[in-house]
């Protein structure tokens, strides 16, 4: 029998995905890669250079303060997030009265534009009139006079992590929910007869569950990571100095200071990194299988 | 009766947990609906629906221009690529389908520059198809996946008798196809929309003219090196104006919105 569609129709249908898609974003990624062996400020002639902007790159101290941020806060993000999601998850299929009002409110940051929440946390952790730190001096946990700098050298990474947690805890929430809701009521009902308690059933039945679930959260959790960019941009702008650069924005700086072909080395590692990532991701899910 | 008591606990440190969490996420909601009353009270709103350079229907209409045609630039390239890659059967389908799917790991910063070029090359920077484009070709990825999977999973018996009709693909595709794929196509199109919605690295790069920001661009306006009391009431007041669409949409999309995130997760 023919082939529904026969020879060449198919190729139509999947001419436009591949066009703009395919082509635009591998274009771009050997772009990306023939820039970064020159010398170019982005608009006029390039000058071949090698690779020097990888040499130049891996004694930046800036790369490596990136590249530990972007680590930090990746896994800061991924516990957080899968922590706080699958304990509201759990709670919440408990169907306590009220559970779906406070799952409303968890994931209501999921529609909002990470753009506004940064901006709002920008101003909400500033350190003088802030609103956090008028809070907690208001509750007394913080004297008068006192600031603490949330958005500076030394917390600025984990208060990102917070405005992160913020946006997308309601997202593995939502997932763990629905992971839970495939759990059989079987499996727990026979454990409690043999007398597992609560604990004992979400370390024992719940959890490894829901081990798939978690995995494709930790992907998400990890590619998010590696492509966070307005969280960042909108309230620290990597600072103070370069103390809070990620491997999105010390790339996007570069290229504002009209260093593409720099910053085209580091979107080359920055995409490596995501490659690599992706298949050992692959391979651990295939193994699993 | 320790039972009883035992589940009384169990109630209370489950709601406690609930409490202290929700009380840490409508914080920073009070926060800035109390602070965009601050100084000025409604004048704020009045003062940022005036502004001189920050133009709020003119953002809110931009947003919907370019989140409303990416959805359906996604939607048509999606449905018709996962349509193929799911029910024919071709030279380098499998080839073609896993290279695709390898962009959905790829940082959109990390090819800012190549992307920045191209767009002006052709002449498209600094309007709003040359923002749609990479946007388009960024989200598509997941909504294709979306497709396929879903289409994978329609019974192939009911492509057999179509084709044994005789009936042509494109006939395949919206007599018989689509009328069953409501529900997803509903899911990817909230998605998108909302993904669109909030881009900001790519309308950020490739528009430089004021009237043509998105929200998310927009809300740069409102912010200058010093900031008054007075002019964060008024970028709080943009910033709760500004969020009014977007909860509009999760409002009457919830649902939607959900289900899209959860089946792009679960696969």
């Amino acid at each position: 029998m023919r082939s529904f569609g026969g020879r060449w129709v198919p190729y139509l249908y999947v001419a436009p995905v591949v066009i703009l898609s395919g082509a635009l974003l591998y274009f771009s990624i050997g772009f990306a890669a023939f820039a970064s062996l020159t010398e170019w400020n982005g608009l006029r002639r390039m000058e071949f250079v090698a690779f020097d902007n990888y040499v130049q790159l891996f004694q930046d101290r800036t790369f490596y303060i990136a590249l530990m941020n972007t680590i930090k806060f990746m896994v800061a993000t991924v516990a957080l997030n899968c922590v706080l999601g699958l304990l509201v998850a759990v709670i919440a299929k408990e169907k306590l009265p009220g559970s779906n009002f406070f799952k409303a409110v968890f994931f209501l940051p999921i529609a909002m534009a990470p753009a506004i929440i940064a901006t709002v946390f920008k101003y909400m952790f500033e350190a003088n009139y802030g609103s956090v730190n008028e809070t907690l001096r208001a509750m007394g946990l913080l004297g008068q006079g006192d600031v603490i700098q949330w958005l500076g050298a030394d917390l600025g990474v984990w208060t990102i992590v917070i405005i992160n947690t913020f946006s997308w805890m309601g997202f593995s929430m939502m997932v763990y929910f629905a992971g839970l809701m495939s759990i059989p009521d079987e499996i727990n009902e026979a454990a409690s007869i043999d007398g597992a308690g609560w604990w004992r059933r979400l370390f024992s039945i719940t959890i490894p569950s829901l081990s798939g679930t978690t995995a494709v959260l930790v992907t998400l959790g990890i590619v998010g990571a590696l492509k966070t960019f307005d969280l960042v941009w909108l309230t620290t702008q990597g600072g103070p100095g370069v103390s809070t650069q990620f491997l999105a924005t010390f790339l996007y700086t570069e290229r504002q200071g009209r260093e593409a072909g720099y910053s085209s080395a580091i979107g080359i590692v920055l995409l490596v990194i995501a490659f690599a990532l992706s298949l050992v991701q692959i391979r651990l899910s295939n193994r699993k299988k | 009766m320790s039972i009883k008591r035992n589940r009384m606990l169990a109630w209370a440190a489950m709601y406690g947990v609930l409490i202290v969490l929700a009380a840490l996420w409508i914080y920073p909601l009070v926060i800035a609906i109390v602070k965009s009353f601050a100084v000025g009270g409604f004048a704020n709103y009045s003062a940022v629906l005036n502004h001189e350079r920050f133009n709020y229907w003119a953002a809110i209409g931009n947003s919907f221009l370019i989140a409303g045609l990416s959805t359906v630039g996604i939607v048509v390239l999606s449905t018709l690529g996962g349509f193929a890659f799911s029910q024919m059967r071709f030279r380098g389908r499998v080839f073609l389908y896993r290279a695709l799917l390898a962009g959905l790991a790829i940082p959109v910063a990390s090819v800012i520059t190549p992307l920045f070029f191209s767009i002006n090359t052709v002449g498209l920077r600094d309007t709003h198809v040359g923002v749609i484009l990479p946007i388009v070709a960024f989200n598509v990825l997941t909504m294709l996946l979306l497709m396929k999977n879903h289409f994978d999973g329609i019974p192939p018996e009911l492509l057999e008798a179509a084709t044994i009709d005789g009936a042509r693909p494109l006939r395949v595709l919206v007599s018989i196809f689509l009328p069953i794929s409501g529900p997803v196509l509903a899911n990817i199109s909230v998605l998108s929309f909302v993904y669109s919605w909030n881009e900001y690295l790519l309308p950020n790069l490739l528009l430089s003219d004021d009237s043509k920001f998105p929200v998310t661009v927009a809300v740069g306006l409102l912010q200058y090196q010093k900031m008054s009391q007075e002019q964060i009431g008024q970028l709080y007041a943009g910033l709760i104006l500004l969020t009014i669409p977007s909860v509009l949409v999760y409002l009457f999309s919830q649902r939607y919105l959900q289900a899209g995130l959860t089946a792009g997760a679960v696969k």
